[in-house]
């Protein structure tokens, strides 16, 4: 196992993806960051209620700030991501070197996991780095001072952050194990958290007077922006509590990623390398 | 006492979903220590039966043993070194970085790379990104990757596929100086001239069967003599009485006289004597061209 964890870290640490994906999420931060400045200090005439305030670009709620620039743009990343790790070894036909040497397939998989799953923890990181250094150039342009939220709440949005990518992120690879390429498996995966799983949630939502919402809870996107609605503060203006526990939405979304890992670990277990 | 034979199949098949069926009950044996050729035409199922060999499909039916072990377990997987169709590598790592990849997997020392390298001859180029690299330097870089784990068995699927004449020639020399010694290597491969010069023993597989299995001489058989003679009827009675029906087969205007060269002076004092004139008369032997289309069906020239 420590072996194929070596072998697949030697790989992505050069990988072109690993770098752009790191440099994405840093500059969706600073641009998200950047915007919500901008409209802070210039309120225009007819905004009124979705008003940004000052007080959330601050470093004391830096971790809440990064939860709303994580979302979807982060989401639709990790999926990408996710195709590309594992749809791209069927197009260059290093699936076949891989099986061919010592570790048996399942060990491979596992291996390959662990250290995708290492990645969109750096990503998870990279995006708080950069949200807590953009806090700081707003607090110190605005001459406000630098309060920091309790290292337990940065851990727990780290953690919420790197579980949501991990679960969008499994999308994607079972999708690229599923198809065998990349391209289709990442289209297909951007398709469906961007629209086939709004449209499903609206409509399960609207039959009989929300009879089934409890099916549309259980879907990632909603599990995912319950859990990012969790960290919040009265600063932000929210008053509508999520119709999904954060607890609720960590249990699904490690289901989910538990659950599409099997999958895709079964499919390659079991099919043939062609 | 350690069993001689490191590859064997029983009835190994492989049908596919669609119904196409790859390979047909093949019976196949290979010796520690030789170079075995698996020759067939392009879609005789020379590649799905090496892909089951190594343990990336699984037979429909049958059983093969490959270095003691069922195709694809760990403990098998760990004494074979193969190159299946097209070496897989990733694009935007270096030659050497490819390798150590590979090298982590298969549980080899960083230090055995820099050594196979030299082997396949390309320690200069190792440091250039594989996506830049030619047909010639991908296959040869394939077998440095096959040979990481320094391997008792060595699978080589069409090798030379893609290679200029150097490069073919290259691979040649490079595939017969790892077959020295105790390696055992499988080749498969449609180029019969580099099979002959290469394999100790071959096996013919055509339309999934295998259709023949032997050493390259046994499969060439015994050398012959050629007679052009007229009336080439009174010559083919002539020769019939001297070695036997059995012996003697007539082809576009030509007797094939399965006979050693040596009874040359014999045949040609006979047939002369009896008022039949020789126009040619030359020791003659089949070339595992013309056995390859003889088992295979193919037509020569096609």
């Amino acid at each position: 196992m420590i072996a194929t964890i070596k072998s697949e870290w030697r790989k992505l640490r050069f990988r072109p993806a690993f770098f752009v994906s790191s440099g994405l999420i840093a500059g969706i931060t600073v641009l998200v960051y950047s915007l919500n400045w901008y409209q802070a200090l210039h309120p225009g005439a007819r905004d009124r209620g979705g008003l940004v305030s000052i007080l959330t670009l601050y470093p004391d709620q830096f971790v809440n700030a990064v939860m709303g620039a994580a979302f979807p743009v982060g989401a639709a990343i990790a999926i990408v991501l996710g195709a590309l790790f594992a749809g791209s070894d069927f197009g260059w036909g290093t699936l076949k070197t891989m099986f061919t040497q010592h570790p048996g397939r399942l060990t491979v998989w596992t291996g390959r996991s662990v250290v995708f799953a290492t990645w969109m923890g750096i990503l998870a990181v990279v995006l708080f780095v950069t949200g807590a250094l953009m806090s700081v150039v707003v607090a110190s342009f605005q001459s406000h001072a630098i309060t920091w939220p309790a290292a337990t709440d940065i851990l727990k949005g780290v953690g919420a952050i790197w579980l949501a990518f991990a679960v969008e992120g499994a999308i994607g690879l079972a999708l690229g194990v599923f198809i065998r390429q990349s391209a289709a498996a990442l289209g297909a995966g951007l398709i469906y958290i961007l629209a086939v799983e709004l449209i499903a949630v609206r409509f399960i939502d609207s039959i009989n007077d929300g009879a089934y919402q409890w099916i549309g809870n259980l879907f990632v996107g909603q599990n995912v922006n319950a859990l990012a609605q969790s960290f919040t503060s009265p600063v932000f203006g929210r008053t509508v509590a999520p119709a999904i526990s954060a607890e609720s939405a960590v249990l699904v979304l490690a289901a989910y990623g538990v659950g599409l890992m099997i999958v895709a670990a079964g499919l390659l277990r079991l099919r043939d390398v062609t | 006492m350690e069993n001689t034979t490191i590859v064997e199949t029983h009835s190994l098949t492989k049908r596919y979903g669609s119904g196409v069926l790859a390979v047909d009950s093949v019976d196949m044996s290979v010796r520690r220590g030789e170079v075995y050729g698996f020759l067939g035409p392009n879609g005789a199922g020379k590649t799905t039966t090496l892909r089951m060999l190594v343990g990336l499909i699984r037979p429909t039916s049958g059983t093969a043993t490959v270095a003691g072990q069922a195709p694809g377990s760990p403990a098998g997987l760990a004494r074979i070194g193969s190159l299946i169709e097209s070496p897989g590598f990733y694009p935007y790592l270096s030659g050497r970085e490819n390798l150590r990849v590979v090298a982590d997997l298969a549980g080899a020392k960083q230090k055995r790379v820099d050594e196979v390298l030299e082997m396949v001859e390309l320690t200069s180029r190792a440091g250039r990104k594989f996506g830049t690299y030619s047909t010639g330097m991908k296959q040869r870089l394939g077998v440095a990757g096959a040979l990481l784990k320094d391997p008792d068995l060595l699978i080589l699927d069409e090798p030379t596929n893609g290679l200029d004449p150097q490069g073919m020639a290259e691979m040649r020399k490079l595939i017969k100086d790892i077959g020295q010694g105790d390696r055992t290597v499988l080749l498969s491969s449609h180029l019969l001239g580099e099979v002959e010069q290469i394999c100790d023993r071959v096996g013919v597989i055509s339309g999934g069967k295998l259709v023949s299995q032997s050493t390259v001489r046994e499969l060439i058989g015994e050398k012959g003599v050629l007679v052009r003679a007229d009336p080439s009827d009174r010559a083919a009675e002539i020769l019939n009485r001297m070695f036997g029906a059995a012996a003697v087969s007539r082809q576009d205007g030509l007797i094939h006289l399965a006979t050693d060269p040596k009874h040359s002076i014999d045949i040609n004092r006979e047939l002369v004597g009896a008022g039949v004139g020789v126009s040619e008369l030359r020791p003659y032997e089949r070339s595992l061209e013309e056995v390859f289309f003889q088992l295979t069906g193919e037509k020569q020239g096609s």
